[in-house]
């Protein structure tokens, strides 16, 4: 139900018409977006969800939901369920107890309605970068000129002009990293599932896709659900960042980021709001490890 | 594209010329010690084998001789080939499945094989169907065993991922599975390739009128070593020309693993 839709979305937002950037007076808006969608508000819900792995209680009883287009960002320590609380929402995890919804309808399979990003990649070896990146359309029956054209594309947005025939073993962890987000945007899912997916980059690297990812949060107006253990990349990225309790993980503090867009990954550092929720995010974690 | 071929590692390139003259070399060790030892009788000699082929070839039987173990040996190939592929797939995917017949897959492994020819006489009489079917059976489980392998090894998160691309079933196998075990489906191919001759010389030993298999036979019962050797050198041309057939289409297949390095970034 999305691909049709989704597509047509991206089209009109790829152009010149950006994401309005409502300068985010209170938190409790809803991130921009005109709100025209028809199928409510919340584009995620967890309702009293918890999940086990045999006698482990691998996720507490957590609720919490994210309004269409908002940017969420999930912090915590490791083993806390982060990674878990995106696997329901791809349906790739069954809950133990509650329900996922996922824009009003309960996520009971595989998801193709979300782009799940993580730091693992999933490039086919045997498929060049091009042929990466078209994967998806070809499973949704796109025909040969459509795919071409798209591929072009989104493999400019990325900045892998030029590389459209290498393969995998032939490009940089940073590179990879771009060819999965090329494939996700690809198809133009409305979510964005993102898992680590900057953990093994290094720093410089990691900067600039963070400035990546702000543009793309921008075009597509998507929500993005992302994981990390990295602070201040939470802080940069994000509307809220929800904070985890030690395993089995709730969500302990749901923190407003209230800081003006769009943002530079940067300058933003220097803001001295930003180190106020740097503290307010450590100290939480801090006392989650004890 | 043009600076991928400096990297690609050909060995053989450099090496032919020390490879021919090691060939010539044992050649006229066979000679001269068939000469001087006087044991051409049991060991023949390099001039007396290629009078045997000449012999051969002027009788015109070398031709038809070849075309049929040659056929029953590419049917025997492509048959077992497509049964063993199949069966592999299936088996490997279905892991409850192949987790049930895994023990009668060991005891059928480990039984020689060879010993059920004249068996396939009984079944399948004397004909060519008889070299077929047998070297069908041999090279189904080469291809079947490696297939097996192969996809059981197929890296399950690359499946969910590819699940939640919007892959239905029948994409993952062609799309995913299929091409994953591409490799082990080749190295299937290539150890039962020298099967399917095999099946078809042991068939033709075991019974037949005519063919390579047949030639050797014969040749042996008549204590004419030359002959016999004739057929080998027959058989080695054969087997080394289809193994290098199979080998450029799998380099065709396969090409992604020979991919250069990394490449210089473009110009921004």
């Amino acid at each position: 139900m999305v691909s049709p839709h989704a597509t047509r979305y991206w089209h009109e937002h790829s152009g010149t018409h950006k994401r309005k950037i409502v300068n985010k007076p209170e938190s409790g808006h809803n991130g921009g977006q005109t709100g025209t969608a028809a199928q409510g508000e919340f584009d995620i819900e967890f309702k009293g969800v918890s999940v086990r792995f045999g006698a482990m209680a691998a996720l507490g009883e957590t609720t919490f939901s994210v309004r269409r287009g908002e940017f969420v960002s999930i912090v915590g320590p490791s083993g806390c369920g982060k990674s878990t609380l995106l696997n329901l929402l791809a349906g790739t995890l069954a809950p133990a107890s509650g329900h996922v919804l996922y824009r009003g309808r309960r996520v009971d399979g595989p998801n193709s309605d979300v782009g799940y990003i993580t730091q693992k990649n999933y490039c086919l070896p045997w498929r060049n970068v091009q042929d990466n990146v078209a994967l998806p359309l070809e499973f949704r029956g796109w025909s040969r000129s459509q795919i071409t054209h798209r591929v072009r594309e989104v493999l400019d947005q990325v900045g892998l002009t030029g590389f459209e025939r290498s393969y995998a073993s032939q490009l940089s962890g940073g590179m990879l990293q771009r060819v999965m987000i090329a494939r996700t945007l690809a198809y133009g899912p409305s979510t964005f599932l993102m898992d680590e997916p900057f953990g093994s980059l290094d720093a410089q690297l990691r900067l600039r896709m963070h400035a990546e990812v702000l543009r793309l949060w921008q075009t597509t107006g998507a929500t993005f659900l992302f994981v990390t253990h990295d602070l201040q990349e939470a802080i940069t990225l994000s509307d809220r960042v929800i904070v985890m309790s030690s395993r089995p993980g709730t969500p302990k503090l749901i923190l407003d980021i209230d800081l003006p867009r769009p943002r530079d990954v940067v300058e933003l550092q220097g803001e001295p709001k930003f180190g106020a929720y740097f503290k307010t995010l450590w100290n939480e974690l801090d006392g989650a490890k004890i | 594209m043009a600076q991928k071929s400096n990297f690609t590692f050909r060995p053989w390139r450099g090496l032919v010329v020390p490879q021919l003259l090691l060939l010539c070399a044992c050649l006229a060790i066979w000679q001269i010690g068939a000469d001087t030892f006087g044991t051409a009788f049991w060991t023949s000699s390099p001039s007396a084998v290629f009078e045997a082929l000449m012999t051969w070839y002027r009788s015109g039987l070398l031709w038809s001789d070849v075309r049929l173990t040659l056929a029953a040996a590419f049917l025997g190939f492509f048959l077992g080939s497509i049964a063993g592929g199949l069966a592999g797939f299936i088996l490997g995917w279905v892991r409850w499945l192949g987790d049930l017949l895994e023990p009668f897959i060991l005891a059928y492994y480990t039984l020689p094989k060879i010993a059920l020819a004249p068996l396939f006489v009984l079944w399948f009489g004397i004909g060519l169907l008889n070299k077929v079917m047998f070297s069908a059976m041999l090279v189904s489980f080469m291809v079947f065993i490696t297939t097996y392998q192969g996809v059981r090894q197929v890296d399950r998160d690359l499946v969910t991922n590819a699940r939640l691309l919007g892959a239905s079933r029948p994409q993952i196998w062609t799309k995913i599975a299929i091409p994953f075990s591409a490799v082990w489906i080749f190295t299937g191919l290539r150890i039962g390739l020298p099967y399917a001759l095999i099946g078809a010389i042991v068939g033709e030993f075991v019974a037949s009128s005519a063919g390579v298999g047949y030639r050797i036979k014969e040749a042996t019962s008549f204590f004419d070593t030359a002959a016999v050797f004739a057929g080998l050198v027959v058989l080695m041309a054969i087997s080394a020309t289809l193994l290098t057939i199979l080998k450029i289409s799998e380099r065709r297949v396969l090409r992604w693993q020979n991919a250069g390095p990394q490449q210089p970034a473009p110009a921004e």
